[in-house]
């Protein structure tokens, strides 16, 4: 009896566990949903027809991030898992159609650029509704410009907004137009009004003044708080496992035919922390859709593909890349740091590296053949960009060997018959390369560089290190011999890798945060970006930027490696399902996408 | 009782004071910081960082920051996310909750199959079946948790019988609540069994080892000459005599609460404080790391508490030596 007893308590243990812990997930989550407000009659609402494939309403999709995005606030988000999930709930100004890569109007219907390149007049569209109803005018552009650029906000994109040192001015002129004005002309045109997001002036301003702004947005935030001009609004957040948004029914586009977009009625954001478990979820039909695949598993879903398509929309403009520790150290540098330093400096050792390393291996065997193999900093994916007069020479063990003698290099054997190199002095040409633990593809990218190098005679150590801790090598104790890194642009314009080619970059990895160019073709590269910067005529931009490729080609200060494909994968029943190089990949054009199924898939 | 209840409370709050200064401090000394990731991100400028940093006051000394940071944990306060930009104590306590329902269902369905398992297989002890036993826990011990884990992902997503990951489905809100039941229920089946799993062999053969021990003491076989039924003999006086090792581990069952399950909620994407504490460390997202580091703390330092209750109300010995003192 007395075991029967100890039994029930067992048993009771469990669903008391059960019914105590468990009870929070029945009650409790629920938001309160952002009024309706109804459109009133006889506005004037200047839509905008979007082409393309008309689709069904209702149904929802379900994706998973790789992470819980950190904020809805488009002020203070820098992570990726947020950007992808802003740019489905805010409106910027004017846009970068992510196919074209060409800008179109967005909340601006219109846009005029004086001859001087100083003035950008633009006008706002009439009848814009935030997403909870609110109506859009032109003190919430105001309010906008006025938060990023104020220095307390701490706004990630606020360095955009500084030209020549000089933050942009805005000016209302009347209820729909408005003008910024620059210290400077700005290259990149139009495009620089991309991903500012407007935000809703009624639901901020208190929070502004009381100067807890970069605090708001957080992903607790009721939905009856948070506001934007996108496709969907907040619905529901439960920590660590989903965001869920829900359509916005004031939002500013239609298709052909007329019907409001979005046509879903929901996305669902799951978070999964791994890879494979975001592929396991796609397979077993849970997620709609996947996005930022690696190759093995963009093989693994190919080959088993059923009920989904696979797409590989071709190289991204991420770039990979080799450099070389070339910061000046002092005189307290190690003896050891200032002999490779001695090397690294060199140009034709560098270029021999360049010459020794087969980028083709590393496409077939890091990306499965799903990439391009790169000799310059841009992309095949950035074909307005990319120079096309510089070629990729093919690997060259014999010219990176005769570079190397007229470097003042030997090579000899070492003790077991291979061949090993040594510097004038006659001491063996030996450094490590330090990369990503994290990022397996650029730890499989280092391991083939060591292989090829051996073939030079070069011994070459792979150090994995943790991403934060090769950070701090690189741009803070400088401890390091030679790194294997990578850059995913934002935009294909190449003001947004500024911070890279510019000798006072922060991100000039080679030698960061230079006060006076260290070498004349580093001077050479600030002058020509500082032009193209400044420069309004694209013909003209372009000239100046193949210069910067020729000079990063013939100088190596990095070794470009290879870029990626970006790979993803949809239900075959998504409609509109266009996968763009450009960031968010599949949700682009999330406006347009579609459930064949329509509203019985939101039963699902 | 009441001063062996104190030395247990003082020893407590001082490993909490070491365990709260080693975290800090090697977390803080760990090379790195929040926002250097930020670094890599060609948007944002030298200028804009060093603001964004002051502002956090990431630079400050570590003895300051502890300070501040020890004074505000008297108020309740743990400390503000970096990365979240909110404060860390509300998102630790969703994460933990979640944890809790997890590793503790696995807790009590091991302790119900180890008990049983062990007192049975202690009594069969040499024969065919305890044999048998021996060697199923002994392949259990063998298997990687992380192998287990995946194996057992890859049966889900070939049968479809249960969901391959997550907490609840998506649809869960517009459920019933029998449907919610169910839900969680077959969101939990994967990763409670990998814990089981894992930690059934080792508390199996703790129970087994224990029991044995017991049922050769002189005063069971007296007791079974008086003709006490053999199930009696087990449950109501080999497993009482054999309770202090099975106490202990019970006691440390309940401190690894919190912290023994963060492979199976990566694996098994399970919303836990493992996840969250496991980003938080790549991110040094410095209060995060505190926090999650003290609540496991917290929870290992209670379950040692209880265990020492408990063997101190089992145990005349202890209650004898600590009335000595």
């Amino acid at each position: 009896m007395s075991e029967l007893r100890a039994k029930s308590a067992q048993m009771g243990a469990v669903v008391a566990l059960v019914a105590i812990l468990g009870c929070s997930l029945f009650v409790g989550r629920a938001k309160s949903f952002p009024p309706q407000h109804s459109v009133p009659a006889g506005e004037k609402e200047e839509i905008v027809r979007v082409a393309g494939e008309g689709g069904r309403r209702g149904g929802r999709i379900v994706i998973a991030l790789k992470a819980e995005p950190k904020t809805l606030n488009p002020l203070t988000a820098a992570d990726t898992p947020s950007r992808e999930v802003i740019s489905t709930m805010q409106g910027d100004l004017v846009h970068i159609n992510r196919a074209t890569q060409l800008t179109e109007p967005a909340l601006a219907k219109s846009w005029k650029i004086s001859p001087d390149g100083l003035q950008y007049t633009l006008t706002l569209r009439q009848g814009l509704k935030f997403s909870d109803g609110r109506p859009v005018d032109m003190e919430d552009v105001l309010f906008t410009f006025r938060v990023y650029l104020d220095e307390a906000v701490h706004a990630t994109q606020r360095d955009l907004l500084i030209i020549d040192g000089k933050p942009i001015t805005v000016r209302k002129v009347d209820a729909q137009t408005v003008v910024f004005q620059l210290a400077k002309p700005y290259g990149v045109g139009e495009r620089m009004f991309d991903s500012w997001s407007i935000l809703p002036r009624h639901l901020l301003e208190t929070t502004y003044k009381e100067g807890k702004l970069a605090q708001s947005g957080a992903l607790g935030t009721a939905a009856n708080q948070w506001a934007g001009l996108g496709p969907f609004r907040l619905k529901e957040y439960v920590a660590g496992q989903r965001l869920v948004l829900e359509r916005n029914p004031y939002y500013w586009k239609t298709d052909e035919q007329g019907n409001r977009l979005p046509y879903l009625d929901e996305i669902v954001f799951l978070f999964v922390p791994s890879a494979d478990a975001q592929v396991l979820r796609f397979q077993s039909g849970e997620t709609d859709m996947i996005s930022r695949l690696g190759a093995e598993n963009f093989s693994v879903l190919s080959r088993q593909a059923r009920d989904y398509t696979m797409a590989d929309a071709g190289p991204g403009l991420e770039y990979n890349f080799l450099f070389f520790n070339l910061n000046e150290l002092g005189e307290k540098a190690p003896a050891e740091m200032v002999r490779k330093q001695g090397w690294f400096r060199s140009e034709n050792f560098r270029q021999a590296v360049s010459l020794a390393i087969d980028r083709e291996a590393i496409v077939r065997l890091v990306y499965q053949g799903r990439g391009a193999a790169l000799w310059g900093p841009v992309t095949p994916g950035n074909p307005r960009w990319a120079n096309a007069a510089i070629r990729y020479p093919g690997r060259s063990l014999d010219k990176s060997r005769q570079l190397l003698a007229g470097a003042g290099f030997r090579l000899t054997n070492d003790e077991i018959g291979g061949p090993k190199l040594v510097d004038a002095e006659g001491k063996p040409v030996e450094f490590s390369i330090i990369t990503s633990s994290s990022n397996a593809d650029r730890a499989k990218m280092a391991a083939l560089i060591q292989d090829d190098l051996k073939q030079v005679g070069m011994r070459v150590q792979v150090v994995p290190l943790e991403l934060r801790s090769l950070i701090d090598r690189v741009t803070q104790t400088k401890e390091y011999d030679t790194c294997v890194l990578g850059i995913a642009s934002f935009d294909a314009d190449p003001n947004s890798d500024l911070n890279v080619w510019l000798s006072s970059g922060g991100m000039h990895l080679w030698n960061p945060s230079q006060k006076h160019a260290a070498t004349n073709w580093e001077a050479e590269i600030d002058r020509l970006m500082e032009q193209q910067l400044t420069a309004t005529n694209t013909v003209e931009r372009k000239k100046l930027y193949d210069r910067v490729q020729e000079i990063l080609v013939e100088h190596h200060p990095m070794i470009f490696l290879a870029s990626p494909d970006i790979l993803v994968g949809a239900k075959k029943g998504i409609g509109n399902f266009h996968p763009a190089v450009l960031e968010p990949y599949v949700l682009w054009n999330v406006e347009q996408l579609y459930q064949r199924n329509g509203a019985e898939n939101a039963r699902r | 009782m009441m001063r062996f209840l104190l030395r247990r409370l003082g020893h407590a709050a001082f490993l909490l004071l070491g365990v709260s200064v080693l975290a800090f401090a090697f977390s803080t000394l760990a090379p790195g910081n929040y926002f250097d990731e930020m670094r890599l991100n060609p948007q944002i400028s030298a200028e804009r960082l060093s603001a964004l940093r002051a502002d956090y006051q990431v630079d400050r000394p570590m003895a300051v920051r502890y300070a501040r940071w020890a004074v505000a944990l008297l108020h309740g306060d743990l400390g503000f996310s970096f990365a979240y930009n909110t404060p860390v104590a509300p998102m630790l306590w969703t994460r933990a909750r979640n944890t809790l329902l997890l590793t503790g269902t696995a807790t009590v369905l091991v302790w119900m199959l180890a008990l049983p398992l062990g007192v049975w297989s202690a009594e069969k002890r040499g024969r065919p079946a305890d044999v048998a036993l021996s060697w199923a826990t002994a392949v259990l011990l063998i298997v990687p948790d992380l192998a287990l884990a995946l194996g057992l992902l890859v049966l889900a997503v070939r049968s479809g019988w249960l969901p391959t990951g997550g907490m609840v489905s998506v649809g869960f809100d517009g459920f019933s609540a029998g449907q919610k039941i169910r839900d969680l229920v077959l969101h939990l089946v994967l990763p409670v069994t990998v814990l089981v799993a894992s930690a059934l062999p080792v508390l199996l053969r703790h129970v087994r080892a224990a029991v044995a021990e017991a049922l050769e003491a002189s005063f069971l076989r007296a007791a079974e000459g008086h003709g006490i039924s053999r199930r009696r003999l087990l449950y109501r006086y080999a497993l009482p005599a054999a309770a202090h090792p099975l106490i202990a581990l019970f006691g440390f069952s309940l401190g690894a609460l919190l912290s023994g399950s963060l492979l199976a909620e990566v694996v098994m994407s399970w919303p836990g404080l493992g996840p969250f504490l496991l980003e938080g460390i790549l991110a040094r997202d410095l209060y995060v790391v505190i926090g999650g580091v003290l609540l496991s703390t917290l929870f290992l330092v209670a379950g040692n508490f209880a265990a020492d209750l408990l063997l101190y109300w089992a145990d005349p010995r202890i209650r004898a030596e600590a009335a000595e003192r």
